[in-house]
C-alpha cells in the first residue's frame, strides 16, 4: 500500500461525506473569522468601552454590552481567533511532541529509551490534569504560555502511545528493514520511512487535540489559569458566570453558541477524518 | 443439475446475493442453483472471493445485512422457503435443521465461556432440556468426535485446545441438535495436515450416523475428490460447472475447472515440471463484463464469449451441468 | 498465595511510579510552587522573619534534601498539619468523602445511561435510531462542562427556570439535604460523561460484533438480543474494566474540581486547588504521593479484575 494511494483514497471519502464536508465548510468559516481577527479587519474593538452596562440587543451592539458596556458581538468574534490560536499551537506542539517521543519508544521498544518514554508518559497519566495543568501554571508563575504549555505537557501523552504501537508494528516491515540492512542511519528510517507513514494517525490525534484544547481553555479560564492577556470564549463564560443568575445571559449565549458550533463542527471533522483515513475503524 | 425423483433436502435457486460498498453495489453471488440431497456430501468448489463462503453464509441468513442483501431467488428446506422467514424463525432453524462450522477453530468459540457451557447454551436454546441433561448430552457429543474425557472436558475454556480438538468441538455442537444439513466452511483449511485427515474423517463418519446431509464449501480440490459425490464449481459469483465429482475430474468440460484441475500437484509423477497456472486475474465485480466471466483469461476464447454470456445448460449424460460456449 | 506474591511484584514495581509522580509533581507543585513565606508573615516583616519563616518551611535546603525528606513522609504517612493547622490528613479524612458521595452518581449514571444508549445503537446499528443517539453523543461531547454546569444551573435552579435546587453550596447532613445539593451536580456529570462513553461503549460493542465467536453463536440460532447482553457485554468486561479503574484516581481527586470550585463545595479536589495556589506544601504532598499510590492500586486490581473475567489471562 503506498501512502500517496490512502490519501487519495481517504481524500475521494471524505469528500463524499457530506456531513464531514459541511462541518469542513463550517470550520473555515470560523477560520475565515479568525484571520480576519489576526489582521485587524475586524473585532479589534473589543477592548473599548461603547456603551453601558448590561445593554440589551440593538443595532449598534448586535449581542448587547457586558458589565463594563464592551460590545460583546466583538469579544465574542474577537474569541475566535484565540479559540483557534489556542487549538492550533496546542494541537501542533502536542501532535509533533507524542509523534517523535512515541516514535522513538516503538522504534527502540525494550531498550532504555522505550522504558524511559513509557514511564514518562504512565507519570503524566497518574496525574490529575486540572491539577498538573495548576501546578504549571504556578510553577511558570503566570507566563503568558503556562496554559499551552500545560495542554502540550498532557496531551501528547495519547498521541504517543498511539504512534508508538504503529511504529512496533511498522518496525518489522520489510522496507524497514531493508533500510536498516542497507546502513540507512536510525534518525532518517525513523523519520523519512516511519513517521510519514503514521501521518494518517498524526491528522485525527491533531484534530481530536484542537477540540481538546478549546475545551479545556474554557474550564482553566474559569479556574483562573487560563488566558491572561486578550480576550477568550472561557473569559466571557467565566464573566458569565456571575451574570446568568441576574438575568444577564448575552455573554452565557454569545460565547457558548459560537463555541458550540466550532467544537461540534470540528468534532464532525475529526469523525469523518478518521472513517476516510483509519481502515479499521468500524462504523 | 437434475437429482432424479429423490426430493432434495435443499433446493437452491437464482440465489443473488448483494453487498453495498463505498464504490458502488458488488453482485457476490449471481443466480446460483443448486440441490443437495438427503445423506449426500455436495462440494461448493472455487478461488477465495468466487462467492461460495458467501453462498453457504447465506442459507442461514448469517451475511452481514445490511449491506448485503438477498437480491433474488429462493432457498427451499424441504420445500419452505426460507428467504422470506422472519428473523425469529431463521434463528429456530440455525443450529437445529442446519448447522455450519466455520475456517477459523482458534476463533469460532468464545473465549470467555466454557465449551461446555457454550454446548449447554445450544442444546437449551433448541430441545426441551433440563442444564443437567444438556450436560449430559454435550458430554455424549464430545465423546462421539472422540475427545478423551469428555465430561471433564466441558469445563474446559477454548484456549486450552488445540486447532483440531477447537474443531471436533464445534463439529460436536453442531451435530447436537441433530441437524439435516451441515454447512462446512473450509473447515480443514487452518489445521495441519494429519488433523485435516483425522476432521474429515470424523465428518464424514457422524454424516452416516446422523443420516444428515453437508455441503463442504472449499477451494481445495483434493479434499472434494476426497470426500465429495458431487460437486458445484464457481467462478466469478455464479456456477461454472457441476456434476458428480467423477465426471468433474474425468471430464471437466469448463474451461476453468480444468484449469483448476491441471494447477494441482500430483504425487505421484516422479519430476514436476511447472505447474499450469490459469493466466490473467479475477475480474473486478463491479465491473463485469458483458460476456462470460472467464473470457479474459480462457485458453479457448472466441469473440462470442466476450459479447453473450453463457447460460448454465446439461452437458453429457450423467447428470452435469455446464456454463460454457465451447465446453471441453 | 499466588495472587498476594503477584500483588507484591507488582506494587515493588510500581515504586518508579510512585517516585516519577512525586517527583514531578514535587518539583511543579512545591519547589517552583508559590511562596508562603509572606503569606505567612504579613506586612513589613523584618528579615531575621523571613530567614526564620523559610527555615521552618525548608525553603532554604537544597532540592534533593527537601525531596528525599517527601519521601520519608510518605513512607511514613505523616505529611504534618496544613497552613491552617489542620493535620493534613484529617482535611482529607474530611473532603474525600464529599468528593466521593459528589461525583459517584454522576460517574455512575453516566456509564449506565452510555451503556444503555450504546446497545441501543449498536444493536439497530446503521439505522436511525443508531444515527439518532450517535448525534446525540457528539453533540453532547462538543458542549463544555462547564457550559452544561451553568445551563443545568439556569434551568433548575435560577428564578428564570425551575428553581428547584439551591444555586450552590453544601449539606448532606440528611439523605433529603444531599439529594437537594447533589441533583443538579449529578445531572450536568452525567451529561458529559454520556457522550463520551456512549461513544466509548459502541466502538467496542460493534468491534465484538464482528468477531468469529459472535457469527457462530448466530449460526447456531442464539437469539440476537441475548448474544448482545450475554456474550458480547461479558467479552468486552476488559476494555469496560480499564476504563472505569483508570478513571477512579481522576474521579477521586482530581475530577470534581470544577464542581466543587463553582458550586463551592468542600471537596478535596477544591482543597487540593486552595492548595496549589496558595503554595500549602503538606496538603500537596499527601494528595500527590496518595494519587500515586491508588494508582498503583488501581493498575494492580485492573489486573486482577482482567483475571477474573478471561479466562485467557495468567498473571505472571
Amino acid at each position: 500500500m503506498s501512502a500517496g494511494s490512502l490519501w487519495g483514497k481517504a481524500a475521494r471519502k471524505f469528500a463524499r461525506d457530506r456531513l464531514g464536508m459541511l462541518a469542513l465548510a463550517v470550520v473555515a468559516g470560523y477560520f475565515l473569522v479568525a484571520v480576519g481577527v489576526w489582521f485587524g479587519w475586524w473585532a479589534s474593538g473589543w477592548p473599548d468601552l461603547t456603551g453601558s452596562k448590561w445593554e440589551p440587543v440593538s443595532a449598534s451592539h448586535w449581542f448587547g454590552t457586558n458589565v463594563i458596556g464592551q460590545d460583546i458581538f466583538d469579544r465574542a468574534i474577537y474569541s475566535t481567533a484565540t479559540a483557534f490560536e489556542v487549538g492550533l499551537v496546542v494541537a501542533l506542539a502536542a501532535t509533533a511532541l507524542g509523534a517523535v517521543l512515541g516514535a522513538f519508544a516503538g522504534f527502540f521498544a525494550g531498550s532504555w529509551i522505550d522504558d524511559l518514554i513509557v514511564w514518562v508518559m504512565g507519570v503524566l497519566d497518574a496525574i490529575p490534569f486540572y491539577l498538573f495543568v495548576a501546578a504549571v501554571a504556578f510553577a511558570l508563575a503566570g507566563n503568558d504560555w503556562s496554559m499551552h504549555a500545560a495542554m502540550i505537557a498532557t496531551f501528547w501523552v495519547g498521541t504517543g502511545r498511539l504512534i508508538r504501537g504503529e511504529v512496533i508494528k511498522l518496525r518489522g516491515m520489510e522496507y524497514v528493514e531493508a533500510a536498516h540492512s542497507i546502513g540507512v542511519p536510525e534518525t532518517t528510517i525513523i523519520f523519512r520511512h516511519i513517521l510519514p507513514n503514521t501521518s494518517h494517525i498524526l491528522l485525527v490525534q491533531a484534530s481530536v487535540m484542537f477540540v481538546g484544547a478549546i475545551k479545556a481553555e474554557v474550564i482553566l479560564s474559569f479556574l483562573g489559569l487560563g488566558i491572561k492577556d486578550g480576550m477568550s470564549w472561557g473569559l466571557m463564560i467565566d464573566e458569565s458566570t456571575k451574570e446568568v443568575l441576574a438575568g444577564f445571559y448575552n455573554n452565557f449565549l454569545a460565547a457558548s453558541v459560537l463555541m458550540f458550533g466550532l467544537v461540534m463542527a470540528f468534532n464532525a471533522v475529526a469523525d469523518a477524518l478518521q472513517d476516510a483515513l483509519d481502515p479499521r475503524k468500524v462504523s | 443439475m437434475s437429482t432424479g425423483d429423490i426430493q432434495p433436502v435443499l433446493r437452491v435457486r437464482d440465489l443473488s446475493i448483494e453487498f453495498a460498498t463505498e464504490e458502488g453495489i458488488v453482485p457476490a453471488v449471481d443466480r446460483v442453483s443448486f440441490d443437495v440431497l438427503p445423506n449426500e456430501t455436495l462440494g461448493l468448489v472455487g478461488e477465495s472471493g468466487c462467492g461460495k463462503t458467501v453462498t453457504g453464509l447465506s442459507i442461514l441468513r448469517l451475511i452481514p445485512m445490511p449491506p448485503g442483501r438477498i437480491a433474488g431467488g429462493s432457498i427451499e428446506l424441504n420445500g419452505r422457503d426460507l428467504v422470506p422467514l422472519a428473523a425469529r424463525d431463521i434463528e429456530d432453524v440455525r443450529g437445529r435443521d442446519i448447522s455450519m462450522i466455520f475456517q477459523e477453530p482458534m476463533t469460532a468459540l468464545n473465549p470467555v465461556f466454557t465449551i461446555g457451557s457454550q454446548m449447554v447454551d445450544v442444546l437449551r436454546r433448541h430441545r426441551d432440556l433440563s442444564r443437567r441433561e444438556a450436560r449430559a448430552v454435550a458430554a455424549e457429543m464430545l465423546a462421539k468426535v472422540n475427545i478423551p474425557e469428555p465430561a471433564s472436558r466441558l469445563d474446559d475454556y477454548p484456549h486450552q485446545l488445540s486447532g483440531g480438538m477447537r474443531q471436533r468441538v464445534m463439529i460436536a455442537m453442531a451435530l447436537s441438535c441433530k441437524p439435516q444439513l451441515l454447512i462446512a466452511d473450509e473447515p480443514t483449511t487452518a489445521l495441519d495436515v494429519t488433523t485435516q485427515a483425522q476432521v474429515l474423517e470424523q465428518i464424514r463418519g457422524l454424516q452416516a450416523e446422523f443420516r444428515m446431509a453437508v455441503i463442504l464449501v472449499t477451494h481445495d480440490l483434493g479434499v472434494v475428490a476426497e470426500t465429495c459425490r458431487r460437486a458445484v464449481v464457481m467462478y466469478c459469483g455464479s456456477i461454472v460447472e457441476s456434476g458428480t465429482v467423477e465426471e468433474l475430474f474425468g471430464h471437466p468440460r469448463h474451461p476453468y475447472t480444468a484449469g483448476l484441475l491441471a494447477s494441482i500437484p500430483r504425487l505421484r509423477r516422479e519430476r514436476l515440471p511447472e505447474l499450469p497456472v490459469i493466466p490473467g486475474r479475477v475480474p473486478d465485480l463491479l465491473a463485469l463484463p458483458t460476456g462470460c466471466r472467464f473470457a479474459d483469461r480462457c485458453p479457448r476464447v472466441q469473440d462470442r464469449c466476450r459479447l453473450e454470456r453463457p447460460a448454465l445448460v446439461a452437458a453429457g449424460s450423467g447428470g452435469s451441468q455446464v456454463a460454457c460456449h465451447y465446453p471441453l | 498465595m499466588e495472587l498476594l506474591q503477584y500483588s507484591l511484584r507488582k506494587l515493588l514495581g510500581g515504586i518508579p511510579l510512585v517516585i516519577g509522580v512525586t517527583l514531578v509533581s514535587f518539583a511543579l507543585m512545591v519547589y517552583f510552587g508559590p511562596d508562603q513565606t509572606y503569606l505567612l508573615l504579613g506586612k513589613n516583616p523584618t528579615p531575621e522573619q523571613i530567614l526564620e519563616v523559610r527555615q521552618q518551611l525548608g525553603y532554604d535546603q537544597p532540592f534533593i534534601t527537601r525531596y528525599l525528606g517527601f519521601l520519608r513522609e510518605i513512607v511514613t504517612l505523616d505529611f504534618g498539619a496544613a497552613s491552617t493547622g489542620e493535620p493534613v490528613m484529617d482535611l482529607l479524612a474530611k473532603t474525600m468523602p464529599v468528593s466521593l458521595i459528589l461525583i459517584l452518581p454522576g460517574f455512575i449514571l453516566g456509564h449506565v445511561v452510555g451503556l444503555m444508549m450504546a446497545l441501543a445503537a449498536a444493536y439497530w446499528r446503521g439505522r436511525w435510531l443508531d444515527k439518532l443517539i450517535m448525534a446525540i453523543a457528539v453533540v453532547g461531547m462538543s458542549i463544555s462542562f462547564l457550559i452544561v454546569i451553568i445551563g443545568f444551573q439556569i434551568l433548575l435552579s435560577s428564578s428564570d427556570g425551575l428553581d428547584l435546587f439551591p444555586v450552590r453550596g453544601w449539606n448532606a447532613s440528611t439523605f433529603a439535604d444531599y439529594l437537594t445539593y447533589v441533583t443538579v451536580p449529578t445531572l450536568a456529570t452525567m451529561f458529559v460523561a454520556v457522550g463520551y462513553e456512549t461513544r466509548f461503549y459502541r466502538s467496542i460493542l460493534v468491534e465484538e460484533m464482528s468477531r468469529d465467536h459472535v457469527r457462530t453463536a448466530r449460526a447456531f440460532g442464539l437469539p440476537e438480543s441475548r448474544i448482545f447482553v450475554r456474550n458480547i457485554l461479558k467479552n468486552c468486561l476488559i476494555p469496560i474494566i480499564t476504563r472505569i479503574m483508570f478513571s477512579i484516581p481522576q474521579v477521586a481527586i482530581g475530577g470534581a474540581l470544577l464542581i466543587e470550585s463553582y458550586f463551592g463545595i468542600p471537596g478535596v479536589g477544591k482543597a487540593t486547588y486552595e492548595a496549589i495556589v496558595t503554595g500549602d506544601q503538606p496538603v500537596l504532598k499527601a494528595v500527590v504521593s496518595l494519587t500515586a499510590i491508588l494508582f498503583v492500586l488501581v493498575v494492580i486490581l485492573t489486573d486482577i479484575l482482567y483475571r477474573a473475567v478471561d479466562p485467557r489471562v495468567t498473571l505472571k
